[in-house]
């Protein structure tokens, strides 16, 4: 099975993880293949980390599972698509956030993502996790 | 960059599906008509950027502080759900 390495331990996934984003990512348009990664230890968050450069990966989220009424519309039959949303890790666990504003859309069918920025800015680029 | 000049009324296009028309001018502002397929994305440059830089920004060398930060917000989380 294969594995990335997250400082200095290797986790495990799925062939069926793999997703291709056709245009990459906004700022990375070579990011082409990248594997959806979950860790209980780090649950609810999981890592896409991309297969083309072992140096690019990002922490992610489902954002839904923390803003209950989150629901960007942007994407055909998104009701099918699993959303994630990208994490800025603060070495001050308080102040990491979420990037609201562009999430991806994965299909799970087609494994297929795309980054999109969504069109009404009432997201936040940098929304805060509900920490009380 | 490729410089094209076009008049109010003229197109370009882009690979095969992408169609740019100068509709009007007024001053120095300029207002553009976009034909793409629903797939193609198109937004203000400005809004590209600043998403680039969060995604840029957010790439993550998470060294260990970052690396117990982040377990420490999700065990957190965990503990909230429960």
């Amino acid at each position: 099975m294969p594995a990335i390495n997250i400082n200095g331990k290797d986790h495990s996934y799925e062939e069926d993880r793999i997703i291709e984003f056709a245009e990459g990512l906004i700022g990375l348009p070579r990011l082409r293949r990248a594997a959806l990664v979950e860790s209980p230890e780090y649950a609810p968050f999981s890592w896409l980390a991309s297969l083309d450069d072992d140096e690019v990966r990002f922490v992610v989220i489902d954002p839904t599972e923390i803003y209950s009424d989150y629901k960007p519309d942007t994407v055909e039959g998104s009701d099918e698509h699993k959303l994630r949303a990208i994490v800025k890790v603060s070495s001050d666990w308080q102040k990491t956030t979420v990037n609201l504003r562009a999430p991806i859309f994965i299909d799970e069918e087609t494994k297929s993502g795309v980054q999109v920025i969504l069109a009404d800015s009432e997201y936040q680029l940098e929304e805060a996790f509900p920490l009380s | 960059m490729l410089v094209l000049s076009r008049r109010v009324g003229e197109k370009m296009v882009i690979g095969n599906e992408v169609f740019i028309e100068i509709l009007s001018v007024s001053g120095d502002g300029v207002r553009i008509g976009i034909t793409a397929p629903r797939e193609t994305s198109v937004h203000r440059f400005e809004v590209f950027a600043e998403i680039e830089a969060a995604n840029l920004a957010a790439e993550a060398v998470v060294d260990e502080l970052k690396d117990s930060a982040l377990k420490d917000l999700s065990a957190h989380l965990r503990n909230k759900n429960q």
